[in-house]
């Protein structure tokens, strides 16, 4: 019972992560909040002795989706509706 | 961006690439493989992109050696598939384990201390594919900074 | 206000179930363990491999390998074609 603490405190980050992303109305601060979730869910992946998908998912979703993201706000506006 | 943040790019940049290429050539003995190995790499890449500016990125990394290192990558993943058929056996059947040549020594069942010349022809998967994903993933970022070049923000 | 209140009932709800789950099923317990059994003995004399995941991915499954690959090339080749660099007279196409 006492080694699942980590895991559920792990599994409740994932649910406040993702909310906080869909209530973000500043696009860059809802990246980086997705950026946390991707960092969280390899967490998870670690935990539940997947390193594999964990080493990949730390690399893919938590690097360079986010620098997409960024790359593509910057050129967009940061706000919905504005157009730069 | 400014000063340290370029000065610690620097710094860091070359020990993201040794982790990564560690990732890969060790993909048979240890978690991890091309496709991580490869990500990794890519994600210092991006470090590097992000930390510069467009301009000077542009001089120091060429579109064409990377879209042929992605071709390269591809092209010698098949091909290394492809060779099975000139020892008589199906595609993708390992022919270089316990051959006794490169990569070749037989590992017996159960927990070993491991080896870094075993694994038959997956140690040569490993580096194409890492290849592959590593010029791939720094196209995109460096295509999609390019594009935010064009239109002058 | 009322959004509000059923968003986090249905969350509450959600996060209950999901600590229910987490604590009486365990991992790595699954019930057909046919496949499993036979990668697990012959894999490290089949491929030589001590990393038995990368021994799956890359001999015994190698196809779907091969279509990650593919599928990451086309990936990249589509951006490449969004982004490619414009001739002097040329223009984007409007509806």
């Amino acid at each position: 019972m006492i080694e699942q603490i980590p895991h559920i405190l792990v599994l409740l980050g994932l649910i406040a992560s993702a909310i906080l992303t869909y209530y973000f109305k500043d696009l860059l601060a809802a990246t980086l909040a997705a950026g946390l979730f991707s960092f969280l869910i390899s967490l998870e992946f670690y935990i539940l002795q997947a390193p594999d998908v964990a080493i990949s998912q730390a690399a893919i979703g938590a690097g360079l989706t986010t620098a997409i993201f960024i790359i593509a706000i910057g050129a967009t506006g940061r706000f919905e509706g504005e157009s730069s | 961006m400014s000063r340290i943040v370029r000065t610690a790019a620097d710094i860091i940049y070359p020990f993201i690439l040794i982790f990564g290429l560690y990732v890969v050539a060790h993909g048979h003995l240890t978690p991890g493989g091309g496709f991580q190995g490869g990500a990794v790499i890519a994600t210092g890449g991006a470090l590097v992109i992000v930390a510069y500016s467009y301009a000077e990125v542009r001089e120091w990394l060429s579109k064409n050696v990377l879209m042929g290192q992605e071709v390269i990558g591809l092209v010698g993943f098949i091909g290394v598939a492809l060779i099975a058929f000139a020892f008589g056996q199906v595609f993708f059947f390992n022919y270089l384990n316990a051959s006794g040549s490169l990569f070749g020594i037989p590992v017996p069942y159960g927990i070993n201390a491991g080896e870094l010349n075993t694994g038959g022809f997956v140690p040569l998967m490993n580096f194409s594919v890492g290849c592959e994903v590593w010029g791939g993933l720094t196209l995109v970022i460096l295509y999609m900074l390019s594009g935010l070049e064009k239109e002058g923000c | 206000m009322k959004k509000m209140i059923v968003l986090f009932t249905s969350l509450l709800i959600l996060s209950a179930f999901l600590g229910v789950m987490a604590l009486t099923f365990t991992f790595g317990a699954p019930k057909m363990t046919d496949m499993d059994d036979y990668f697990l003995r012959f894999g490290q004399e089949q491929t030589g491999t001590n990393n038995q995941c990368t021994s799956v991915t890359f001999d015994f499954r190698g196809f779907d390998t091969l279509g990650e690959s593919t599928v990451l090339f086309c990936a990249v080749i589509g951006v490449a074609l969004i982004f490619r660099k414009m001739q002097a007279g040329e223009e984007y196409e409007d509806e």
